[in-house]
């Protein structure tokens, strides 16, 4: 008599495409707060997963999840977008051309009420980023503290510092 | 508005991507997602895990090499060792060449101890040394106080006796037996432990011992002669001044003789032994080491030398090392404050 013993299937590796379907909202969220430009944000979402795909085979699930790989790609384009924007603007203003690139920052995105969109506004892009991962995105302390390359102090306090600045200038725009 | 419901309209308000953008994302996964590969990429490795490979990697090596030359340079020790020995058995047989007429017994010959067979119808000096091992402290004890007892029953005596107890005892002994129960007592002493070294010096004494007694004839000879001539009654006063002055001298000459003879002949019919007892590691006892020791040892060195010269690495690069560290911390804080800077905006 000989017994067959089933070994229980080890778990498929997600494919590229499930794990972009499943954080496409995400990354976009975070770019969006990023940048306060849907089109923008558009650009770089995409910019963020076409270096995703190309860094794909190097993906370690034991150093963090799929969403934080992700954002983490998604902070570098970002950042490296910022870079780019501040030299181009460099240059403009030495060509006495400095407001032609601000024409990006007028469409924040659809859904916000005008007071959160310019309460948004008013934060900072690393005031906005904070709220996009804790708030928003709902990553933990210590998920956003590795991703930002800070301590998990430093997060809450800048994100307690961006809630009531927000808070304060909704206030604000209710009263006027 | 209040920050739970700040809070609800973020959450509330959570930006979803665009259908077109879903589509193009869609587009872009479609894409082979195995990217020509180049041979680089696919050997890089993780810091950490590279260095939990690469150190005990470097370790087992030099660990073995060094295991490996211990072997190998402990055959040489073997060799070389070997080559001492026989220099030194060859040197200890040319010693007594030089100074008696017997060879002697050499720490190799430690079965031929007995061999030793003083010539009993000549005079001869015999000195003996011996250094002999005991395991332990306790031990010297007890074969420095076999050594004192087998002296005693041989009729021997001693001469002068130190021993010294502790981690690391020792006792030497210097004896007198019999010239005729010596092969005995060597035997019988080299029986005490394990023999380190021994060796017998035979010097011939009875040339010397000849001569003094061919002057002793001829100076008896001369005193008779001349107390024959005081016997003659028709000497001068100044003659037999003379000669009584010769007769004193004479005899004295005599008293002197009759003493080297009696020494001579007392030092020929006692052997003289100098038993050194001592344990492991006492400076006189070099133990031959095993070929485990040797390689033990070998293996040290070379691991030490491995050691000096990654030390020696470390220190030429270090200065080089630092300046890298210090490059890379200044592109991190650059870094990082120039994302401060961008962010603040």
């Amino acid at each position: 008599m000989s017994l067959e013993v089933s070994r229980p299937a080890a778990p498929a590796e997600p494919t590229f495409a499930a794990v972009a379907e499943d954080h496409l909202d995400d990354v976009y969220g975070y770019l969006l707060y990023m940048t306060k430009n849907w089109a923008l944000a558009e650009d770089l979402t995409s910019e963020t997963f076409e270096a995703a795909l190309r860094h794909w085979r190097r993906f370690d699930p034991r150093r963090g999840t799929h969403r934080a790989w992700l954002l983490a790609i998604a902070r570098s384009t970002a950042l490296d977008w910022f870079r780019a924007d501040a030299r181009r603007r460099r240059r403009e203003e030495r060509a006495e051309a400095g407001e032609l690139g601000r024409e990006r920052d007028l469409a924040f995105g659809e859904g916000f009420s005008p007071e959160l969109e310019e309460g948004l506004r008013a934060l900072t892009a690393g005031e906005r980023e904070v709220v996009a991962l804790r708030v928003v995105l709902d990553l933990d302390g210590d998920e956003t503290a590795r991703l930002l390359g800070i301590t998990v102090t430093a997060v809450s306090t800048r994100l307690h510092r961006a809630l009531a600045k927000l808070e304060e200038r909704m206030r604000h725009h209710d009263v006027a | 508005m209040t920050s739970p419901d700040l809070i609800h309209e973020l959450t509330a308000t959570r930006p979803v991507a665009p259908t077109a953008l879903r589509a193009r994302v869609r587009e872009i996964t479609t894409q082979d997602a195995a990217p020509k590969a180049s041979f680089w990429p696919q050997l890089r490795l993780p810091m950490r895990r590279f260095a939990l490979v690469a150190v005990p990697a470097a370790a087992t090596l030099a660990i073995a090499s060094a295991g490996v030359l211990g072997v190998a340079r402990s055959d040489d020790n073997v060799a070389a060792l070997r080559n001492d020995f026989y220099a030194q058995e060859s040197s200890e047989k040319l010693l007594p060449q030089a100074t008696a007429p017997q060879p002697n017994v050499g720490a190799a010959d430690q079965s031929s101890g007995s061999a030793v067979a003083p010539t009993l119808d000549r005079a001869q000096r015999i000195s003996a040394t011996l250094t002999v091992e005991v395991p332990d402290s306790d031990g010297v004890s007890r074969a420095a106080q076999k050594a004192l007892d087998l002296t005693e029953s041989l009729g021997g005596h001693v001469v002068s006796a130190n021993v010294a107890t502790g981690d690391q005892g020792s006792a030497a002994l210097v004896v007198r037996v019999p010239v005729a129960k010596v092969q005995e007592a060597i035997v019988q002493l080299s029986a005490l432990g394990r023999i380190v070294s021994q060796q017998v010096t035979i010097d011939d004494l009875q040339e010397n011992l000849d001569r003094l007694q061919r002057r002793e004839r001829s100076v008896r000879a001369q005193i008779a002669l001349v107390v024959a001539n005081l016997e003659n009654e028709s000497l001068d006063a100044t003659t037999r001044a003379q000669l009584e002055s010769r007769l004193r001298t004479l005899r004295q000459e005599l008293r002197g003789l009759r003493r080297d003879t009696a020494a001579t002949n007392a030092e020929a019919r006692m052997a003289t032994i100098q038993l050194s007892v001592v344990t492991p590691g006492v400076l006189g006892a070099v133990p031959v080491p095993s070929r485990l020791d040797r390689t033990l040892d070998e293996a040290l060195n070379v691991l030490v030398w491995e050691g000096v010269i990654a030390l020696a690495i470390a220190i030429v690069a270090a200065p080089f090392a630092l300046l890298l560290f210090a490059t890379w911390l200044g592109r991190k804080l650059y870094r990082r404050r120039e994302e401060d800077r961008l962010l603040a905006t």
